[in-house]
């Protein structure tokens, strides 16, 4: 739904407007402007850019009109120098267009809630899991993955009931449309293409998105000394495989077609967090299975300790992998690109103001690495400005290594209101 | 948020209490029965069934630079059976994080926190509880309302705040309560047993002093209407002003779940 119906957009814009004039009701209003530069040291064969700056404007309110009625609804307006975003003005209400929009719902959402039952309607974010630096069992939550290492989470169009009975919460979702992460373009530096297609023309053509519906269930349980989940989706894969098609001809002439397909999924997912006195473990497992003939099924975890100590807070854990099915199939998977690896973030909070974090991943067998780090600092009561340097290196056939050309540092300034 | 406002209390029947207090009185040393007896009845003077405020927290550094937050505050039940849900209202940046406690009587209590930049909610481990929550100088353990059972008591002697009579009762955590504390020292006022300053202390250094100030009596329980707490660590210090403070207001069970946090 590229133009989004006019309902929708009164909607929206009547929410955001209401959050000026509401008096007497829960009203919260919030947003930000974002200006950010990335720059990039090296050129990269497929994109000579090494300069982006983007804006970004989010506006979002949250109305509660009655104790079991509320509303939310947000809006992006975009601005890319490097043509990320798509030049109509049309209001996106999806969000499954290959560029990011210029303007677009970020979430349009009614809440009922009924004592222990609520029911959420709507373009929102649903999030599942418990792990910070990778987590498999977050199967509703495709991302825009334009950068691949500072990507953002995509809202998506569902019915969500959960019921919370003592320590028990029971949540279902369905989706009736599907969103997929949005990947890296063909004509920029995030997709790597190999040496051997230089020279070729590269054609993606529009992938066929899935038609049916995606729904899950996941049960929690809250026990004195652990917290976990199980869940189970049945859907479609947000990331996706790659169908390619290499047309004959002279390696200068030849005709490459590259198709992105969602093969359908099924996950059983567990995921735990258990705090103790010293440390707090916190774990997530999925078994992905698919109908699709020509996809892998594997099993994807994460296991990782946090320790607060302080204003330090250490996170480190490692990311594993084990495949059941193996097909030679392209795929863009960061979540398993991440897998074989060891993961860590450490911050510390300098002041009420001032953070510094590091984050990092180390390929067990050494063949990649990433590295992350930030410099946070908030002036007044509106400001924040960061500084974040991205290193990347080690071999092309490595998830990491493959992008060692890509390694920046990114400013960013947000004013919050 | 209770321990902050003079909550220091246990719901216990008239017998249950009389049975307790003949128990320790023939089990415990004068001194620490004493002091267990005033912090009980400091905990049934404050018995309700729910509380609510809108706080105005002044954090100063070291520096002296004033950085205002504001926050909304929910408490249903008391003290080792309640639930409390704390969210930001300011700055922006910080606008609907929001952070529910679950207290037990005999143990620390459960936290989490809902960050809405991430949709996502997060469970506290144990050990944070010493962490400074979000810049202010209150750690997360400060958020917790204390239960009388969680601690020992000891009377150390009398003094004086504001002119005002106070008991001096030293408090050392239980095992079971994982405090950041070696021990507290709390001055409750002889007239109207609400506390009057408490200090925090780290082995044999005191960390944090809560001062409690504009006592009034709210529908019938002396409350503090502003806290200011000093991090002698880091020579910061915070002010808590409440406001729009209610209790026994009619609060739905079902606000207070992990669930429940994620409704902005």
């Amino acid at each position: 739904m590229r133009s989004a119906p006019t309902v929708v957009c009164l909607g929206l814009l009547l929410l955001l407007g209401y959050a000026g004039s509401a008096r007497g009701q829960t009203v919260l209003h919030r947003g930000f402007v974002e200006g950010s530069v990335v720059l990039f040291p090296q050129q990269a064969p497929n994109d000579p850019t090494r300069g982006i700056t983007d804006l970004l404007v989010r506006d979002e309110v949250f109305v509660a009109p009655t104790a079991w009625l509320r509303f939310a609804a947000g809006a992006d307006l975009r601005a890319n120098s490097h043509d990320q975003v798509a030049d109509e003005w049309d209001l996106d209400f999806s969000d499954r267009g290959n560029r990011r929009s210029r303007l677009a719902v970020r979430r349009l959402t009614a809440t009922v809630r009924r004592g222990p039952v609520t029911i959420d309607v709507g373009k929102q974010l649903v999030r599942w899991g418990k792990t910070d630096l990778v987590s498999p069992t977050d199967r509703f939550a495709p991302r825009d993955f334009l950068n691949v290492v500072d990507s953002e989470f995509l809202a998506i169009t569902a019915v969500r009931g959960s019921v919370q009975l003592g320590n028990h919460t029971l949540e279902a979702v369905w989706t009736p449309r599907f969103t997929p992460s949005r990947t890296p373009f063909l004509e920029q530096r995030w997709a790597v293409l190999p040496p051997e297609a230089a020279g070729a023309s590269i054609v993606e053509t529009p992938p066929s998105l899935p038609a049916g519906s995606q729904s899950g269930v996941r049960w929690g349980h809250i026990a004195d000394r652990l917290e976990y989940s199980l869940s189970f989706y049945d859907g479609f894969n947000h990331l996706p495989d790659m169908a390619v098609d290499v047309r004959a001809g002279a390696p200068a002439s030849a005709q490459i077609e590259i198709e992105r397909i969602f093969p359908a999924n099924r996950t059983f997912g567990l995921d735990f967090a258990m705090p103790a006195r010293w440390l707090a473990v916190k774990g997530e497992a999925v078994y992905v299975t698919s109908s699709s003939p020509s996809t892998d099924e594997y099993v994807l975890y994460v296991v990782q300790v946090e320790r607060q100590r302080g204003e330090w807070l250490f996170v480190g854990g490692y990311v594993g992998e084990a495949v059941t099915r193996r097909h030679e199939v392209l795929t863009f998977a960061p979540d398993r690109g991440m897998s074989h690896a060891a993961v860590g973030r450490t911050s510390f909070n300098i002041d009420a103001n001032r953070t510094l974090s590091f984050e990092g991943a180390v390929r067990e067998t050494g063949d990649g690495a990433y590295v992350k780090a930030e410099y946070s600092h908030a002036r007044g009561q509106h400001w924040r400005t960061t500084f974040a340097g991205v290193g990347i290196m080690g071999k092309s056939a490595d998830f990491f290594g493959q992008y060692h050309r890509n390694s920046h540092v990114r400013v960013t300034a947000r004013y919050s209101f | 948020m209770n321990s902050l406002v003079a909550m220091w209390r246990r719901p216990v029947s008239a017998a249950g209490l009389t049975a307790t207090s003949v128990i320790l009185a023939l089990a415990t040393p004068y001194a620490a029965d004493n002091a267990r007896r005033i912090i009980e009845e400091v905990q049934r003077r404050t018995d309700t069934m729910s509380q609510q405020y809108e706080g105005l927290l002044q954090v100063v550094d070291a520096k002296g630079r004033v950085a205002d937050k504001r926050w909304t505050f929910e408490r249903l039940g008391s003290h080792g059976r309640s639930r409390s849900v704390l969210r930001f209202t300011s700055p922006a940046e910080v606008k609907g994080v929001a952070l529910l406690i679950v207290d037990h009587a005999d143990r620390a209590s459960d936290q989490w926190m809902w960050t809405p930049a991430v949709e996502r909610d997060r469970r506290i481990a144990l050990q944070d509880r010493s962490t400074r929550f979000f810049g202010t100088d209150f750690s997360f353990e400060d958020l917790e309302e204390r239960d009388v059972d969680q601690f020992d008591y000891t009377l150390i002697g009398e003094d004086a705040i504001d002119g005002a009579p106070c008991w001096k009762v030293g408090a050392t955590p239980r095992e079971a309560k994982s405090s950041q504390y070696t021990r507290s020292v709390l001055w409750i006022r002889k007239d109207n047993y609400a506390i009057a300053r408490t200090e925090n202390y780290v082995k044999t250094a005191i960390t944090r002093r809560l001062d409690y100030s504009n006592l009034q009596n709210v529908q019938g329980i002396w409350t503090a209407r502003q806290i200011d707490v000093v991090d002698l660590t880091r020579g910061s210090r915070t002010r808590l002003t409440l406001d729009k403070l209610q209790y026994n207001a009619t609060l739905e069970d079902d606000d207070f779940t992990v669930q429940a946090l994620r409704r902005q």
